[in-house]
């Protein structure tokens, strides 16, 4: 009868508990949220580092890790029975990693060519299904192929920017004067990203230059397949070695940074021009069936290639732990924020309540009611209060989640800065049943810290001062 | 053997700068039965002693024994939880619970005692039988008249089995029919229970139908009179 008088006894005023109520589900609603957002963008950013940067195992020779020296190779096939034996493991590449000069028609940049066995790698990696053109190192050409990144794409400037028709149809329905800007500069091509951005800028008013040069630029860039793009390298022998590649694929990441300086080619034409011999590699990545079993495959790895330096992720890129702690970390603040402020609301509501029921609480100590119930009556009050506000806004959270978890929030406006710093602008928001058991759990501490203050005023009531009290 | 003896009983208040004393070498035996009323003008010291013989506030000197136990020199929760099985208490504002049912508020205090939830609904439901309000078991307090409320909480004091029930002026907010209702009840629990009544007033009505009365003035005893 306790729990049920509490109850009863928080719809006495019922417009002071639903405000409190609203208060309670739309804070925790906004703090969850963020949490998730934040979780989901962690998530997705460590997904994405394990499927296209580090996977979950990387397997060199410990000379390697030094310099990353050349030379440095080691024979794949040995790594692959033991992985082979391994049921954990999803699937592995072998891989040469040389760093090289590349060259266009008109620019030059340093990058990493990186020899891949497509097959294997598709197995692995997600680069393969981030190709925005061509394909990636596929069929069996005269000049080996090469799949390069967006922006590195645009750092050797194979790209031209052409306002087409399409362009201009694209901008048709959202603002008619830059449509028809556009259409004065049909058919006329740019070299560069720069030189259309500063055609665009002295013809628009800044306004409308910052909200559409992304999705101009974006829409009329034209990538040069097949242009010849020659890279300078040295070969375990210590001779410097140039070769010439076709650009075959483009891809893109949500990590700009790793799109500029990764260039992936076929493993045995690269073998063959360094003069590397088949079958030996710099590295081997391997994919395992759940990140979180990374270390112990890792380890058992590693006890049957001693001669090998094996590393998960964790060993790899130990701040991607702390990103994942970080982001629960930041998650909870927020919503530890949230409640600490809600509960000035619900101590104000609780010890209204008290002060209102100063005769009541009398009379309940007079017939008997000792004061341990009279305080447990209290901060079932409040925790029931705090309890119901926060079930709410779980509940809110739990389908807005639901909802965007699949479909994804759209930042594109903020793209170009998203993927600068290695995140999607499409975050799925995403959230843990261990998360929503520490925020209920804050959630009654809340109910219980608020009620202590009120609490504490009915029971140094003295019940016969309290019964007088009109 | 009484059930209530008062010995020597002074009670003097301290709070302000001004020393009051309420209660003066107040000697009381209270039998087993009794229907007693303690009568006199305002600032008599009715409501302070039935306090201290209801265990709601200390005697500057002086003793109370309930039945074989000292009530002075209980304290804490031993105090509370003698209140909770040995005193009923009916107040003049009736002080029900307005979130709980007539039903509810004659069970909580069975509750408190840890009576089962069956045994609780069975007697609570058979004491408002008892003060005529069998068929008001769910109605809430808003919904019944101040003579039907304070008639609840007879029930409500009833319901611990108390040893006696204290009521401080249980008739001073009801008009001249939910009086003699209320009287009635009370005489009858009396006569046909034998239900040990105490009232603190200064009714004519409750005085007339009282068989003993204890008339204090200025903290004093002036008279006991059995009628």
């Amino acid at each position: 009868m306790i729990l049920s008088l509490s109850w009863r006894n928080i719809w006495r005023n019922k417009t002071r508990s639903l405000v409190v109520l609203s208060a309670i589900a739309l804070g925790l609603w906004g703090g969850v949220t963020s949490m998730a957002l934040i979780n989901g963008w962690i998530k997705q950013r460590t997904n994405d580092i394990f499927r296209n940067e580090l996977s979950h195992i990387q397997i060199h020779s410990p000379e390697f890790l030094l310099n990353e020296e050349v030379d440095k190779l080691f024979a794949f096939d040995s790594v692959q029975n033991v992985l082979k034996a391994i049921p954990d493991i999803v699937g592995y590449s072998g891989r040469l990693k040389l760093f090289a000069m590349a060259q266009s028609d008109r620019a030059n940049s340093g990058m990493y060519l990186l020899g891949v066995n497509p097959e294997d790698e598709k197995n692995i990696s997600g680069i393969p299904e981030s190709i925005m053109l061509g394909s990636f190192l596929e069929g069996s050409h005269r000049i080996p192929s090469l799949v390069l990144g967006k922006e590195a794409a645009e750092e050797l400037k194979l790209v031209n920017y052409e306002i087409t028709d399409k362009v201009i149809e694209c901008f048709a329905e959202r603002d008619t004067t830059l449509t028809k800007y556009l259409s004065s500069l049909s058919g006329k091509q740019f070299r560069s990203r720069s030189a259309l951005v500063n055609e665009l800028k002295h013809s628009l008013s800044n306004e409308k230059h910052n909200r559409w040069i992304d999705a101009i630029v974006d829409s009329s860039a034209r990538y040069r397949l097949n242009s010849a793009v020659f890279f300078t390298f040295q070969t375990p022998q210590g001779e410097m070695q140039n070769a010439m590649f076709r650009v075959r694929g483009v891809y893109r990441t949500s990590n700009s940074s790793f799109d500029s300086r990764m260039a992936f080619v076929n493993i045995n034409d690269l073998a063959s021009i360094a003069n590397i011999e088949s079958n030996h590699v710099h590295e081997v990545a391997v994919l395992c069936s759940n990140y979180e079993n990374a270390n112990q495959i890792a380890k058992s790895i590693a006890e049957k290639i001693g001669h090998l330096e094996v590393r998960s992720w964790g060993q790899i890129s130990p701040e991607i732990k702390f990103y994942t702690a970080f982001g629960d970390f930041m998650g909870l603040i927020y919503v530890m924020i949230i409640l600490f402020a809600l509960a000035f609301g619900i101590v104000n509501t609780t010890m209204m309540s008290v002060l209102e029921r100063y005769r009541e609480f009398g009379m309940l100590m007079a017939i008997g009611m000792n004061r341990f119930r009279v305080f447990s009556m209290i901060m079932l009050e409040s925790v029931l209060l705090t309890f119901t506000g926060g079930i709410l806004g779980l509940l809110f959270s739990a389908v807005f989640i639901k909802i965007f978890e699949i479909s994804g929030i759209d930042f594109s406006v903020w793209a170009e800065g998203f993927e600068a710093i290695g995140y999607s602008p499409v975050v799925y928001p995403h959230i843990t049943v261990s998360n929503y058991v520490v925020i209920v759990l804050l959630v009654i501490l809340t109910g219980i810290l608020a009620s202590l203050w009120p609490a504490r005023k009915a029971l140094r009531l003295n019940p016969m001062q309290a019964l007088r009290i009109e | 053997m009484a059930i209530i003896e008062v010995v020597s009983l002074d009670k003097i208040y301290n709070d302000s700068a001004v020393e009051v004393t309420a209660l003066k070498n107040i000697n009381l035996s209270i039998s087993s039965g009794e229907f007693t009323a303690i009568v006199g003008p305002s600032g008599s010291g009715k409501t302070t002693l039935l306090n201290l013989i209801g265990g709601l506030d200390y005697p500057t000197s002086g003793k109370i024994r309930v039945g074989d136990v000292w009530l002075n020199e209980l304290k804490g929760f031993r105090l509370i939880d003698f209140r909770l099985h040995n005193i009923g208490f009916v107040f003049q504002s009736y002080n029900l619970i307005p979130v709980l049912t007539a039903l509810e508020n004659v069970e909580l205090i069975m509750q408190l005692q840890g009576v089962s939830a069956k045994e609780r609904r069975k007697r609570a439901t058979e004491l408002l039988h008892r003060v005529g309000l069998g068929d008001r078991c769910d109605s809430r307090p808003s919904k019944l008249s101040g003579g039907q409320q304070q008639r609840v909480a007879v029930a409500r004091a009833l319901a611990s089995k108390p040893k006696y029930i204290l009521a401080d002026e249980p008739t001073a907010n009801l008009d001249g029919k939910s009086t003699e209702t209320l009287l009635n009840v009370m005489e009858e629990l009396n006569r046909d229970e034998g239900v040990t009544f105490i009232f603190s007033t200064h009714d004519q009505r409750v005085i007339n139908r009282a068989r003993r009365v204890v008339l204090l003035e200025d903290g004093y005893i002036n008279s006991d009179t059995f009628n």
